[in-house]
C-alpha cells in the first residue's frame, strides 16, 4: 500500500476501532500495542485460549466482532511494541520489545489510545507488596482465568470495585469485604439517567446480584486509613461513617480512586506528526464510548490528511449519550482522598523512590517559594520511573493545601518529554535508530 | 498446568505457562516481593498495565515489567537493586 502511514498507539477498543475505521478508507494504518496481545485492560484475553473471562456478554461481543473485523482488514499490527515519545525532529519512537531495539516511524498521523491511568489516592502502607490497584487485579484475573488467591480486600470508589468483587466471586473467592467511600446510595434520578445507556443498569444488576448471593455487598462510607505488615499479610485500618475504626488482616488489598486520561509526556513539538487522541486516553468515558471515539479519531485524521469521511452523525451521537451516563454514574462516588492535612508525615507519596509526605512538607515550609521544578528536580517527587503518573496530583494538591496562591499544575511539576517511560539504553544501541522496523 | 515449564527468578525455578506473564507466574507462585526498589518501597506488582513501573524486573539483564512480559522457559529473571539509596 502506498500514501502517507498512520500510526495507532493502543490495543484497547478506541485503538483497534480507530484503525478499522483508517484502514477502511484505504490508508496503510499500523496498530501498535505495548502487551503481547491486544483487548485493552477492558477486553483482556485470557492466557489459556480455551478458557472463557467472566465478563458481561456484551463485552464479549463487542471483542469478538472487533477482532473478527481486524482480522478481515489491512491492519498490521505489532503486539510488544511500547510507544517512547516523539523526538525533536518528529519521529515517532517505538521500543519494540521483541527484538529489544528502539525503532523510529515518521507517519503522517498518530493516534493515541493509550487507555486511562487508574488514580489511586495515596494512604500511609499503600506502597507495599500486596497492595494493588483494582483495575490491576482485575487485569490478572481476566488473564489467568483463576480468582486472585487469600484474603482479599477491595476499597476505594468507583463502578470498578464492584466489577472486580463479582468476578471474584463468580470465580470462588470472593472479597472479604468491599468498602466504598461515597456514603450515597443508588437514587431514582440516577437510574432514570442511566436509562439511555441500559447496558451499565444491567451490568449492575448483574454484580449487584453476585454480591447479594455472595453476602459481599458493598459497605458505604467506609474507608481505608492505613495499611501495615503483620505476620507476612496485611493489617487494614478502616474507619466509617461514625468514625468508628476497625483492623482487617488480609493476603491483598486493592485500591480504586478513579481513572484519569492518560496525557503524560506526549506533546509534540512543531516537526511532529498530526496527533489525535481517542478513548479513555483523551476523556474516560468506558469501552463504549472509546468505540466511537477511535471513530472520530479516525475521521480527524482523515479529514487532516484531505480525505473526506462520510458524514455520519452516529458516534458523536454515542458519545454524548455516554457521556451523560458517566456524568450521572459519578454522582455516586466519592473520588476525593483522604484530606491531606490529615495523612501522617511518613505516607509514602512517590511510589517509585519512596519519597514521604513529610519530605514534601519540610521542603515547603522553606521560606523561599518552591518552584514546580523545584518540586520534581530537588524534592524528586514525580522524578521516579512512573514520571509522576500516580503521584504528581496529590503532591500537587498538598501543595495547594500548604501555601496560598496559584497551586502548580501536575503537568508543571512532571515536565513533558520523551521517553514516556524509561527505554533501556541497550535498545537505542542494538540497532541504528533508522533500521527498518520490519 | 499441561507444560512445565520453568524460568529462574533469582536463582530459583518458577514454573509458568506457555501464554502468561512474568508477574502472574510470580504470583501463582506466592512471590510478592519482586525487587528491593528505592527508598523504603520495594519492587511488587501494582497497575498491571505498564504505567507504575513498580514490577520492573532484569529479564536476561534487560529491565522490564513483569506485568508486560511473557514468561517463557529458561528467562533468567532477577531483582533489581536500588540505583541510590
Amino acid at each position: 500500500m502506498s500514501g502517507p502511514e498512520v500510526l495507532v498507539i493502543g490495543g484497547g477498543p478506541a485503538g483497534v476501532s480507530a484503525a478499522l475505521e483508517l484502514a477502511r478508507a484505504g490508508i496503510d494504518v499500523t496498530l501498535c500495542e505495548q502487551g503481547p496481545r491486544l483487548g485493552g485492560a477492558i477486553h483482556r484475553q485470557p492466557d489459556d485460549p480455551t478458557q472463557s473471562v467472566h465478563v458481561p456478554q456484551s463485552h464479549k461481543r463487542r471483542w469478538q466482532a472487533l477482532s473478527d473485523a481486524l482480522a478481515g482488514s489491512t491492519v498490521k499490527v505489532l503486539c510488544r511494541h511500547m510507544f517512547a515519545g516523539i523526538e525533536a525532529t518528529g519521529a515517532v519512537l517505538l521500543e519494540d520489545r521483541i527484538h529489544g531495539r528502539l525503532v523510529t516511524r515518521r507517519p503522517a498521523a498518530l493516534v493515541l489510545a493509550m487507555g486511562a491511568i487508574e488514580r489511586v489516592a495515596p494512604v500511609p502502607g499503600w506502597q507495599l507488596p500486596g497492595v494493588v490497584t483494582v483495575g490491576g487485579l482485575q487485569v490478572m484475573m481476566k488473564s489467568t482465568g483463576r480468582a486472585p488467591d487469600g484474603d482479599v480486600l477491595i476499597a476505594g470508589s468507583g463502578p470498578l470495585l464492584v466489577a472486580l468483587a463479582a468476578q471474584m466471586a463468580s470465580l470462588g473467592n470472593a472479597p472479604v469485604a468491599v468498602l466504598e467511600r461515597s456514603p450515597r446510595l443508588v437514587s431514582l434520578r440516577v437510574v432514570a439517567s442511566l436509562l439511555r445507556a441500559p447496558a451499565y443498569l444491567r451490568e449492575a444488576a448483574g454484580y449487584l446480584l453476585t454480591l447479594v448471593r455472595s453476602g459481599t455487598l458493598p459497605q458505604r462510607g467506609v474507608c481505608v486509613t492505613a495499611i501495615a505488615p503483620k505476620d507476612g499479610r496485611l493489617s487494614v485500618t478502616v474507619r466509617d461513617r461514625a468514625g468508628r475504626e476497625r483492623r482487617l488482616l488480609v493476603d491483598r488489598v486493592a485500591l480504586h480512586d478513579g481513572l484519569l486520561p492518560n496525557s503524560n509526556g506526549t506533546t509534540t513539538g512543531q516537526h511532529g506528526p498530526f496527533i489525535v487522541r481517542a478513548g479513555d486516553c483523551r476523556e474516560v468515558l468506558g469501552g463504549t464510548a472509546a468505540l466511537a471515539d477511535g471513530r472520530l479519531g479516525a475521521q480527524a485524521v482523515l479529514a487532516h490528511l484531505g480525505q473526506t469521511a462520510p458524514a455520519n452523525k452516529g458516534p458523536a451521537a454515542i458519545m454524548a449519550r455516554e457521556r451523560q451516563a458517566q456524568a450521572a454514574l459519578n454522582t455516586l462516588f466519592d473520588y476525593s482522598g483522604r484530606d491531606p492535612a490529615q495523612l501522617p508525615d511518613e505516607t509514602v507519596i512517590c511510589r517509585c523512590e519512596g519519597r514521604t509526605l513529610g519530605q514534601l512538607r519540610s521542603m515547603l515550609s522553606a521560606d523561599d517559594p518552591v518552584s514546580a521544578r523545584e518540586i520534581k528536580l530537588n524534592g524528586r517527587f514525580g522524578m521516579g520511573s512512573c514520571q509522576g503518573r500516580f503521584c504528581a496530583e496529590w503532591v500537587a494538591s498538598f501543595v495547594a493545601s500548604q501555601r496560598n496562591g496559584t497551586p502548580p499544575q501536575p503537568s508543571e511539576i512532571v515536565g513533558s518529554r520523551w521517553p514516556v517511560k524509561p527505554v533501556p539504553i541497550s535498545a537505542f544501541v542494538t540497532l541504528p535508530p533508522s533500521s527498518p522496523s520490519e | 498446568m499441561s507444560d512445565s515449564q520453568t524460568f529462574l527468578f533469582d536463582g530459583v525455578s518458577v514454573p509458568c505457562t506457555g501464554r502468561e506473564t512474568i508477574a502472574a507466574a510470580l504470583d501463582r507462585a506466592g512471590i510478592r516481593m519482586l525487587g528491593t526498589g528505592q527508598g523504603d518501597c520495594a519492587g511488587r506488582y501494582f497497575c498491571g498495565i505498564g504505567a507504575c513501573q513498580a514490577c520492573l524486573v532484569s529479564v536476561d539483564g534487560a529491565r522490564m515489567e513483569a506485568c508486560l512480559t511473557p514468561a517463557r522457559s529458561g528467562l533468567q529473571v532477577e531483582r533489581i537493586a536500588p540505583v541510590s539509596s
